[in-house]
């Protein structure tokens, strides 16, 4: 269990991206800028992170519109969701490791 | 987490700790900014029963009926709740999307369509002659028992256990309130209703305290 951590998940940044999409329920999206704000990111910074999650399929991003402004919801993929549990799961068993 | 102190020497599980640490704070502050201050809303409900009641009860005394100006305070007291119960969750809410927003405007229109039903409700009621005592009984409990079904609605909604006592508790008091005849039961209202909001505003206050020591505990230790 406590192989290699999962290098998508494992940088602070995208932890904490993962983290907070892992907070909202299932079926639930969060829009750019909202999350920007809970993890006090720049935009451009917050892009990067989230095109990285999206190329591993953790992330699903959706681009709409509501009015004429065009907005952006992101949410984990149940493949990401899963990552992040197993991701958990890996820091647990080496927390139990350096414990014993 | 773990019995055993950490070996400062054994990086990985420092690590290990820090990035549970970091993901349970993050998850915090997610959680706590995307949904409802419980104590806000139970104590702007709390105070504009207590207060709106307490109106009603005092301008009853030595009268069949409350005056007309104590009716206009109680309903001002709760236009205020109600307008700072939506400004709160629709800016907590706003920029997410999805199963939980949905259920959350359903929620808000049962609300609606529940009170306008019921002021049609009260309006047969008058046409057929309703007045004095039987109108203010028929109101009062009327809308409580809307507001206590509603609860216990949304405590299935929402999967929350702490409102379905309430909404019990809600239906038990308009029970009690509408037995003890006016103008006894705007004192039943303002003590009993508003009092249990206020319980509620501090169950949960005590709720975050608790989880916040639990969670610096935690980070203490890692």
């Amino acid at each position: 269990m406590a192989d290699a951590l999962d290098p998508v998940i494992h940088a602070p940044a995208r932890l904490r991206v993962v983290a907070t999409l892992a907070a909202l329920d299932a079926g639930d999206e969060l829009s750019f800028p909202r999350l920007q704000k809970l993890l006090d990111m720049t935009a451009g910074n917050l892009s990067t992170h989230l095109r990285k999650l999206e190329d591993a399929g953790y992330v699903r991003v959706t681009k709409t519109h509501e009015g004429r402004t065009p907005a952006t919801y992101l949410a984990l993929t149940q493949h990401g969701r899963r990552a992040f549990e197993d991701y958990q799961q890996a820091l647990t068993g080496l927390l139990r490791g350096a414990g014993s | 987490m773990t019995d055993h102190p950490d070996r400062p020497d054994d990086d990985a599980g420092l690590a290990a700790a820090d990035s549970l640490r970091l993901i349970r704070e993050q998850q915090d502050r997610a959680r706590a900014a995307l949904g409802p201050d419980g104590r806000a809303l139970y104590g702007a409900w709390g105070v504009a029963w207590l207060a709106g009641y307490l109106v009603l009860w005092f301008s009853a005394q030595g009268r069949e009926q409350p005056e007309a100006w104590a009716y206009w305070v109680f309903a001002g007291a709760l236009a205020a709740a109600v307008v700072f119960t939506m400004v709160h969750t629709m800016s907590r809410t706003s920029g997410t999307r999805g199963v939980s927003a949905r259920t959350g405007a359903m929620y808000g229109w049962a609300w609606m369509l529940g009170f306008l039903t019921f002021s049609a409700f009260l309006g047969g009621l008058a046409r057929a002659g309703a007045d004095g005592e039987l109108m203010g009984l028929a109101s009062n409990g009327g809308a409580c028992l809307v507001v206590g079904l509603l609860y216990l609605g949304g405590a299935v909604a929402f999967d929350d256990r702490s409102l379905f006592v309430l909404g019990a508790w809600i239906l038990l008091v308009a029970a009690a309130a509408t037995l003890v005849g006016l103008p006894l039961t705007y004192l039943v209202m303002a003590f009993a209703g508003g009092g249990g909001f206020l319980v509620m505003a501090l169950v949960e206050h005590l709720r975050i305290v608790r989880r916040r020591r639990r969670a610096g505990e935690g980070a203490g230790r890692g």
